[in-house]
């Protein structure tokens, strides 16, 4: 019997591949099954998946719990959410912890998971702890407590300005997702061994409700945005694809840069997906992240605000990248580019 | 979600201050609303906007009826106050359940405050109907609805029967709602009170018959703990903006020389 006690992860593959976000939440849920002295049960679902469960545990999980079944090859809201609730079931005492991935199949999973269960859910999780909390309760006195070790959920709040601490002491599981590329994953161990369990779930005609016609989706080897000093983004305020030549241009002024994008440029397929920078790409935090033409939108935001020195080229002084970038010119990013470039150069010469 | 910090809006007869009161629709409903709008020019469908949120929050239903939309309902209750996104949700689903029937719910896909997208699923969840997130395009003919979502490095295109519950991307469309809008109508409705409460109507907990004990605090299973700064993320950008170009990069340059960041390290010389 596999042991509900662990602290679980629910793993993501697109097509027979393991995404990163799993060893990174796997890693995570090492640290805090540590703290709590118990072990990491990965939940994988699939169609002809079950030679994933392996890498799994290389990756740090101690039990997997597999579903392989013809009605997972593609992610669908349902069938995966009784998938999730089908081995919970199997389980019997819910776990303590539930982790999943920010990522557009974790939004979409964990939410309906939570309301089914009524528990809570933290989303877009940037750190996790285990500690203890003492609820007053002045004004719902029933939930009053002193809780040991339990879930410190963090997240960012209020326009990425405030971290904020979530907690929810009074029900398992606890759940939460993670901000992709935020928590490490740890170095893969080929010699670790595990447990696998294969369960079957018996799917309702309720659960078959949402058909997925196509998924189409870029799995391109990436380019190195997570390693680069130096980032130069463009986005859709480029207007046209030979836009990025501005951006590459700019970028060679740089020692160990690479160009980046936005979702609305990669979108327009004015350049591969590997370049896009945010929620649904990666999430980068170089020495220097210049961003021409490019909005700010909050999704394009969580994958750059970190880094530690952000520039913003921008027409519209509204922008709300120029609100949060460290520097900001306002104007048209074509006469502004080629003037920096010059600029930049000039002032490393005056340097040596 | 209505901002809540605004008390100004109406005036001590229930009627509604237009000059004093602040609009409130959360920019992400804003695309929820336009898809409505857009499914109601192609099939006649009709637009009932939910708010939830102190009696201000008329103002959101209000810009809603600018634009196009039909009806609007109001849950406002003290004991909602300190929802989390599961009690939220709770009360909203009570909220579609009296409103009776319908095919398309559609949210927006977060607050700005920091909700996290939650509220759409868990509501779909209640309700027992499929959902599309992040649903970028839809179009819907004989009750089946083919939507295409955002998944990393691409989309996803879906089909569903009706009922179903899409959280629409705010990356969907140029938000240009603003061309179905009619304020003289609205201006008009407004004066005459039947004609006004016909169209929106403010419940509580009990007109919907939901339990108050799993709303707000009690109904919520999370609470937020520690809150603390982060850095200097946010707010402190220093914009260059002036008579000519040149000017602003010259200016960006000093600032690069002298704030210590160490930039010059990083080009090729
Ligand atoms: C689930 C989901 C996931 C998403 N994931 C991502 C993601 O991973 N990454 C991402 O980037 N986005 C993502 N998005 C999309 C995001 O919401 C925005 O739509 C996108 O970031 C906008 O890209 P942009 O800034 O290039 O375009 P726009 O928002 O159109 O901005 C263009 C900007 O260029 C400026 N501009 C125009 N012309 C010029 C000029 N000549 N000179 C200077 N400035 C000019 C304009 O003023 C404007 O600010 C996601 C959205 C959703 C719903």
């Amino acid at each position: 019997m596999p042991n509900p006690h662990n602290v679980a992860v629910v793993a993501e593959q697109f097509h027979g591949s393991l995404q990163q976000i799993t060893s990174e939440l796997i890693g995570a849920a090492r640290f805090l099954s540590e703290k709590l002295g118990t072990g990491v049960s990965c939940f994988l679902l699939g169609h002809e998946i079950t030679q994933l469960a392996e890498r799994l545990v290389h990756q740090g999980a101690d039990e997997v719990i597999v579903i392989d079944a013809p009605q997972l090859k593609e992610y669908a809201t349902l069938t995966y959410r009784r998938a999730v609730i089908g081995i919970l079931e199997h389980l019997g005492t819910p776990p303590q912890i539930v982790l999943m991935g920010s990522t557009t199949i974790g939004r979409d999973l964990a939410p309906r998971i939570a309301a089914y269960l009524e528990t809570g859910l933290t989303a877009d999780c940037t750190e996790f702890d285990i500690g203890d909390y003492e609820h007053k309760g002045k004004a719902d006195p029933s939930k009053t407590g002193n809780f040991k070790n339990i879930l410190y959920a963090i997240r960012p709040s209020f326009g990425e300005s405030l971290k904020a601490r979530i907690l929810g002491p009074w029900k398992n599981p606890q759940m939460a997702t993670a901000r992709i590329g935020v928590v490490q994953a740890l170095p893969l161990d080929t010699s670790r061994k595990g447990k696998i369990y294969n369960i079957s779930v018996n799917f309702k005609q309720e659960d078959l409700r949402i058909k997925v016609l196509k998924t189409v989706r870029d799995v391109s080897v990436s380019v190195n945005l997570t390693e680069a000093k130096v980032i130069v983004s463009g986005g859709y305020g480029l207007g046209e694809p030979e836009g990025f030549e501005v951006v590459r241009d700019l970028a060679s002024v740089f020692k160990n840069s690479v160009v980046g994008a936005s979702r609305r440029a990669v979108d327009s397929n004015w350049i591969g997906y590997a370049h896009q920078v945010g929620q649904t790409g990666k999430t980068v935090r170089p020495d220097i992240y210049i961003a021409l033409g490019i909005s700010g939108a909050i999704q394009h935001r969580v994958g750059m605000a970190n880094s530690k020195l952000i520039i913003a080229v921008n027409k519209d002084a509204d922008a709300p990248i120029l609100k949060f970038a460290h520097y900001g010119i306002v104007g048209d990013l074509y006469q502004v580019a080629p003037l920096l470039k010059k600029a930049l150069i000039k002032m490393a010469k005056q340097k040596y | 979600m209505p901002d809540t910090s605004s008390k100004a809006g109406v005036n001590p007869d229930g009627t509604i201050d237009r000059a004093r009161a602040k609009r409130m629709l959360n920019p992400f409903d804003r695309y929820a609303l336009q898809k409505a709008l857009e499914i109601k020019r192609d099939s006649g469908a009709e637009v009932t906007c939910v708010a939830m949120g102190p009696p201000p929050a008329v103002e959101v239903l209000i810009e809603a009826f600018e634009h196009g939309a039909d009806y609007g309902i109001l849950l406002t209750d003290k004991r909602l106050a300190a929802s989390d996104t599961l009690a939220t949700a709770y009360a909203l689903h009570k909220v579609v359940h009296y409103l009776g029937d319908f095919d398309v719910i559609l949210t927006g896909l977060q607050t700005t405050d920091g909700d996290t997208a939650q509220v759409g699923p868990q509501i779909a969840e209640r309700l027992n109907i499929p959902q599309i997130t992040y649903c970028e395009h839809l179009s819907i003919s004989d009750r089946i609805l083919n939507g295409q979502r955002i998944v990393e490095g691409g989309n996803q295109e879906i089909e569903v029967h009706l009922p179903v519950l899409i959280t629409v991307a705010n990356s969907a469309t140029p938000l240009d709602y603003k061309r179905f809008a009619d304020v003289a109508a609205v201006k008009e409705f407004l004066r005459h009170p039947e004609e006004r409460d016909k169209r929106i109507r403010t419940v509580s907990l009990d007109t919907i018959g939901a339990n108050p004990n799993r709303t707000g605090l009690l109904g919520s299973p999370t609470v937020v703990g520690k809150t603390w700064k982060i850095g200097d993320v946010g707010g402190s950008c220093i914009v260059f903006k002036g008579e000519s170009i040149e000017r602003e990069v010259d200016e960006l340059m000093e600032r690069l020389r002298t704030d210590g960041r160490g930039v010059e390290e990083l080009i090729n010389a």
